[in-house]
C-alpha cells in the first residue's frame, strides 16, 4: 500500500479537503473556490495532491461557466511532476470540449498551450529527458515558463525528481555529462544535486554511482514453486487414514 | 361523454342500461347522443379527446388475447407480491410474447392496457419502463420516447424514493439490476444523441434547446438518482458492516427501515455498481474505483446477483485499470471474469442479459490482447487461447512496433465503452451552436472533426492508450535483442538497433531503455492468494486484508528481463520460470487416492489379494522437501492448485 497510499491521500491534505473529496459535497458547483484555493495552496509548497486536482477538473466538466483556464494549466504541470504515475493522462481525460465560450475576459489560452503540454508530456514518458529540458527551455514555451512555472514552486526540481527516478533504476553507474542533460544542471551545481540524491560523485573519473535499490540490483532467478503444507494435507491425511 | 368505458371483458353484462352494449367501439352510442340533441355543442377538445379515444379503443381491440391475459396476470402478481410469479413472468412471460407478436413494433401504449389494470398508476409506471426498454433495443427511439421515457424513469424512482415509507413492491434481482442498466443506457444514448448537433431536424433542435429539453438526462440528475438510492438504503454501511462480520441484527439497525427490504438493498448495490459506469463514461476513471472500495472485485457477491452485473463490474474495472495503466490488474480482473463466464454460459441462455454478456465477453477478449502487448505477463492458459485464436494476427502486428499503432487504435476503438460528453452543445443558444458547426478559429487543434461530433471523448482517451502504445514500441526490438546476451556494451546496442541506418543515436537508444525500465514496473494490487505470481523479490505474504482500496498497490516488476547499465556497459539478467509439477502432483495424487477408495468400496470379485497400491500413495509427498543448496538463486512464487 506503501507505494499509492500517498497518492491516494497524501499527508497534507486537511481534513476539509478529504471530506470534499470523499463525499458528495465534490459535486456542489459552490465549493470550487476552496479546492482552487488548496491548488494554490499545493503551487506555492511544493505538495501535490492528484484527488482533489481531478475533482476540481470534474466540477469544471459538470460546470462549462466556472471554468478557468489558469487553474487547468496549473494542474496539468504538477501532473506533469507526477510521472510515471498517469495523472497527467487523467486530467486529460476529464477536459471535455467546449464551446467557445464568451465568459472569460481573456481569449482561451489552453487550446494553444495544450498541445505544448502534450509534448512536453509525451518527451518525459519516453524519457527523453534533453529534448525535454531544450523544449523546455525554448521560445515557443515561454508563455508557460513566465506565467506558470514561475509561479510553481519547485517545478523545475520536481521534474528532476522524475529523471532521478528513471534514472535510479536504470543505472549503476553513470557518466556525469550524459547525467547533467537529463537535468539541466552542471559543473558545482550538479554536484550539489547528486549529493542531495545521496549518490556519489567521483570527480576523477566523473562518474556518478548510484546506490543499490531494489531496480538496479538485478540476478538471474528461477522461480521455483513453493509449495505449502495445507496444500499437501488432503494427500497426506488420505495416506493417514488408509492404514 | 358521461359513460363509464369499462373493458370489454372485465364488463358486468349490465342489461338495464341499453346504451352501454358491450360493443368496444363507442360509436353509436355517442352518435345516438348527438342526435337526440342537436343543440349539443362539441368543442375542439373534446372532440380530440373523443377521437383519442376512438383510436385507443380500437388499438385495445387488436392486442391479442395472450397478451391481454398475460398483462392481467402480470398485474396480479405484483399487487400481490408474488415474487415467483413476477420473476415467471418477466422474465419468460414478456420475452416470449415479445418475439412472438411484438418482434418488429412497440407494444401497446400503456393508455391502452390501463383499463386493464383498473388504472394502476404503479404498474402502469412498471409497464412503461418495459415499454421502453423495448423500443430502445429493438427500435429506434425519436426525440420523443427519449423524453418520456426520462420522465418516466423519474416518477418512477420519484415513487421508490420519496414515498412515506419503503414500497411494498417485490421485484426480481434481474428486474431491478435492469432497470438501473437502462437508465443508465438511456442516457449513455442520449448524451451521444445530443452531441451531434448537425444531423437534427427543426423540432428536434426547437425540443433540446427548450427548458424542458436543457433538464433532461442531465448529468447531475442521473448521479442524483443512484446518489440518493445508495444513501436511502445505506448500502455502502451495510457492504461494510458485512465484511467486519457485524451480526444480523446489528446490520439491522445499521441500515435502517429502507435497508432492510430486499428491493432497496438490492437497488442501492446495483446503484454502487452504475455509478462505476457512468464516471466511467464521464472519464473519470480514479473516482469510478473509488466508489467501488467497499464492494471489491471477487465474485462473492452478498447475494446472488445476476452474471450481468459481475460482468459489467469487470469490464468498467477493467477499463479503469488499463487507463490508469495499470496493465497486470486489469488483465487479472477480465482473465476472473471471463473464465466465471465460460464456466457459467450454459446457464444463461434465457435472460434478455444474455446478448450483452456475450458481446460485453467479446470485448473483454480484445482488451486481454491490448493488455498482452502492453505488459505480456503470464496469464491463464484457457484464457489466452482463446485471445491468441480470435486476435492472433494483431498481436503479431501490435508487436512490430510502429506499425502496429492502426491495429492497436481499432481494436481500442471496437472494445472501449462509448464514452460521452458530460455536457449539451449550446442548443438554447442558435448562434453558438451555428458556430460550433463550422471550426470556429484555427488555433483550435484539439477540436477534430467538429461538424460531426462535438470533441468525441473516445478519441481523447484513444489518444491517451495510443500514446502510451507509442512510447512502449521500442521495448519488444529490444527485448529480443537482450535476450541474446549477457552483457553488451551499448555502442554494440545501437548498432545493431540502427538497421535501418535511421540514424538512432546511443542517447535514443538510452532513453528507450529507460523506458523499458519504467514499462516493466507499475503499480498493482498485491495479491494475496499466491496464484500466478509476478517474480516476486519480496513475498507478498501479507495476510487478507478484507478492504483494500482498490486504487491502491505497490511497485511490482512485471518483466521478466532484467538489466542495469553500468555506464556504457549494460548487463542482462533473465528470470526463468522453474518447471511447476506441484499442483499436477497433488491433483493427480487425489484423484487416485479417490479412485483407490472406490475400488476398495465396491464388492470383492472371488478371488483377489488385497491392494499394495497402498504404500505408493504415502510415498509421494516426501519427495520434494529437500532444499536446495546450490545451483541458480531461487524465488518463491506461488503454486496454483485448482
Amino acid at each position: 500500500m506503501a507505494a499509492t497510499a500517498a497518492w491516494l491521500a497524501p499527508p497534507s491534505r486537511t481534513e476539509l479537503i478529504e471530506n470534499l473529496v470523499s463525499g458528495v459535497d465534490r459535486y456542489n458547483p459552490s465549493n470550487v473556490g476552496i479546492l482552487e484555493d488548496y491548488l494554490y495552496h499545493q503551487i506555492r509548497s511544493e505538495e501535490y495532491d492528484c484527488l482533489a486536482n481531478l475533482a476540481i477538473l470534474k466540477l469544471y466538466q459538470f460546470n462549462p461557466d466556472l471554468f478557468n483556464p489558469d487553474v487547468v494549466i496549473n494542474i496539468l504541470l504538477k501532473a506533469l511532476t507526477a510521472e510515471p504515475f498517469p495523472d497527467f493522462n487523467l486530467c486529460i481525460s476529464l477536459l471535455d470540449d467546449r464551446p467557445p465560450s464568451s465568459t472569460l475576459d481573456e481569449p482561451d489560452p489552453l487550446p494553444t498551450l495544450l498541445p505544448l503540454l502534450m509534448n512536453l508530456y509525451n518527451l518525459l514518458h519516453q524519457c527523453r529527458f534533453s529534448a525535454f529540458w531544450v523544449l523546455y527551455r525554448s521560445d515557443e514555451l515561454e508563455v508557460i515558463r513566465e506565467n506558470y512555472t514561475v509561479e510553481c514552486a519547485g517545478f523545475e526540481d520536481a521534474i528532476r525528481e522524475v529523471a532521478a527516478r528513471s534514472v535510479k533504476a536504470t543505472f549503476t553507474r553513470i557518466g556525469s555529462e550524459r547525467l547533467g542533460t537529463y537535468v539541466d544542471l552542471s559543473g558545482p551545481e550538479l554536484e550539489a544535486w547528486v549529493a542531495k540524491q545521496r549518490w556519489s560523485f567521483d570527480s576523477s573519473t566523473g562518474v556518478v554511482s548510484i546506490p543499490p535499490n531494489p531496480d538496479n540490483q538485478i540476478e538471474s532467478v528461477v522461480i521455483q514453486e513453493h509449495i505449502k503444507l495445507p496444500q499437501l494435507s488432503k494427500v497426506i491425511s488420505h495416506s493417514v487414514q488408509v492404514r | 361523454m358521461a359513460h363509464q368505458r369499462v373493458a370489454l371483458w372485465a364488463a358486468e353484462p349490465d342489461l338495464d342500461d341499453a346504451d352501454d352494449v358491450d360493443i368496444p367501439i363507442p360509436m353509436p352510442s355517442s352518435t345516438n347522443e348527438m342526435y337526440d340533441d342537436p343543440n349539443l355543442h362539441l368543442d375542439e377538445g373534446s372532440l380530440q379527446a373523443m377521437q383519442q379515444h376512438i383510436a385507443q379503443q380500437a388499438a385495445f381491440a387488436q392486442i391479442p388475447d395472450v397478451v391481454k391475459r398475460f398483462i392481467v396476470h402480470f398485474h396480479q402478481a405484483v399487487l400481490d407480491n408474488n415474487l415467483q410469479e413476477v420473476t415467471l413472468a418477466y422474465e419468460s412471460g414478456w420475452t416470449r410474447l415479445t418475439e412472438k407478436y411484438y418482434a418488429k413494433t412497440e407494444w401497446p401504449e400503456a393508455e391502452t392496457i390501463a383499463p386493464l389494470v383498473n388504472d394502476d398508476q404503479i404498474f402502469l409506471i412498471l409497464y412503461r419502463e418495459l415499454y421502453y426498454r423495448h423500443v430502445y433495443s429493438r427500435l429506434q427511439p425519436n426525440v420523443d420516447d427519449r423524453f418520456h421515457s426520462y420522465e418516466n424513469s423519474c416518477e418512477l424512482f420519484n415513487y421508490l424514493l420519496n414515498s412515506d415509507g419503503p414500497v411494498p413492491l417485490s421485484l426480481p434481482a434481474n428486474w431491478l439490476w435492469d432497470i438501473i442498466d437502462e437508465f443508465i443506457y438511456q442516457f449513455q444514448s442520449f448524451a451521444l444523441f445530443r452531441s451531434r448537433p448537425a444531423s437534427k431536424t427543426d423540432d428536434e433542435l426547437t425540443m433540446l434547446g427548450s427548458e424542458g429539453g436543457a433538464q433532461a438526462w442531465s448529468s447531475y440528475s442521473v448521479l442524483n438518482v443512484l446518489y440518493s438510492l445508495i444513501q436511502k438504503s445505506r448500502a455502502n454501511e451495510w457492504l461494510k458492516a458485512r465484511a467486519e462480520g457485524k451480526t444480523d441484527e446489528e446490520i439491522e439497525e445499521i441500515v435502517g427501515e429502507y435497508g432492510t427490504k430486499p428491493l432497496y438493498r438490492m437497488l442501492g448495490y446495483f446503484s454502487i455498481i452504475g455509478l462505476l459506469r457512468v464516471h466511467v463514461l464521464l472519464g473519470d476513471f480514479t473516482l469510478a474505483l473509488k466508489v467501488m472500495e467497499n464492494v471489491g472485485l471477487g465474485q462473492k457477491a452478498p447475494f446472488t446477483a445476476p452474471t450481468a452485473v459481475h460482468v459489467s463490474t469487470a469490464y468498467h474495472a477493467g477499463i479503469c485499470y488499463f487507463m490508469l495503466r495499470r496493465i497486470p490488474d486489469a488483465a487479472r480482473v477480465f482473465t476472473g471474469v471471463l473464465n466465471w463466464v465460460m464456466r457459467a454460459r450454459q446457464y444463461h441462455t434465457r435472460s434478455y442479459q444474455y446478448d450483452q454478456i456475450n458481446k460485453t465477453a467479446d470485448r473483454m477478449y480484445a482488451l486481454l490482447a491490448l493488455c498482452y502487448v502492453l505488459a505480456p505477463t503470464r496469464l491463464d492458459d484457457n484464457v489466452m487461447n482463446i485471445v491468441r485464436e480470435r486476435y492472433g494476427d494483431q498481436i503479431g502486428r501490435m508487436c512490430r512496433g510502429e506499425e502496429g499503432l492502426s491495429t492497436f487504435e481499432e481494436l481500442f476503438l471496437y472494445a472501449c465503452p462509448k464514452f460521452i460528453c458530460a455536457n449539451s452543445p449550446p442548443y438554447d443558444d442558435p448562434a453558438a451552436l451555428a458556430s460550433m458547426l463550422i471550426p470556429p478559429t484555427p488555433t483550435s487543434p484539439s477540436s477534430q472533426n467538429p461538424s460531426v461530433v462535438l470533441g468525441d471523448p473516445t478519441q481523447r482517451h484513444l489518444r491517451a492508450a495510443s500514446s502510451h502504445f507509442m512510447s512502449l514500441t521500442p521495448v519488444s526490438s529490444l527485448k529480443s535483442l537482450l535476450k541474446l546476451y549477457t552483457s553488451l556494451d551499448a555502442q554494440k546496442l545501437t548498432g545493431f538497433l540502427d538497421t535501418s541506418g535511421a540514424g538512432v543515436d546511443e542517447e535514443e537508444v538510452l532513453s528507450w531503455m529507460m523506458v523499458m525500465k519504467n514499462a516493466g514496473r507499475c503499480v498493482g494490487r498485491v495479491n494475496t492468494s499466491g496464484s500466478t505470481a509476478a517474480n516476486g523479490e519480496k513475498d507478498n505474504d501479507e495476510g487478507s486484508r478484507p478492504s483494500e482500496s482498490l486504487l491502491g498497490g505497490e511497485w511490482m516488476s512485471i518483466s521478466d528481463l532484467n538489466f542495469v547499465i553500468d555506464q556504457n556497459m549494460v548487463h542482462i539478467a533473465e528470470s526463468t520460470v522453474g518447471r511447476r509439477y506441484a499442483g499436477w502432483f497433488i491433483r493427480n495424487s487425489e484423484h487416485a487416492a479417490r479412485v483407490l477408495d472406490g475400488i476398495k468400496a465396491s464388492p470383492l470379485p472371488p478371488r483377489t489379494i488385497p491392494a499394495q497400491v497402498q504404500k505408493k500413495s504415502a510415498d509421494v509427498p516426501k519427495g520434494e522437501s529437500a532444499p536446495r543448496t546450490t545451483g541458480p538463486k531461487v524465488a518463491w512464487g506461488g503454486v496454483k492448485v485448482a
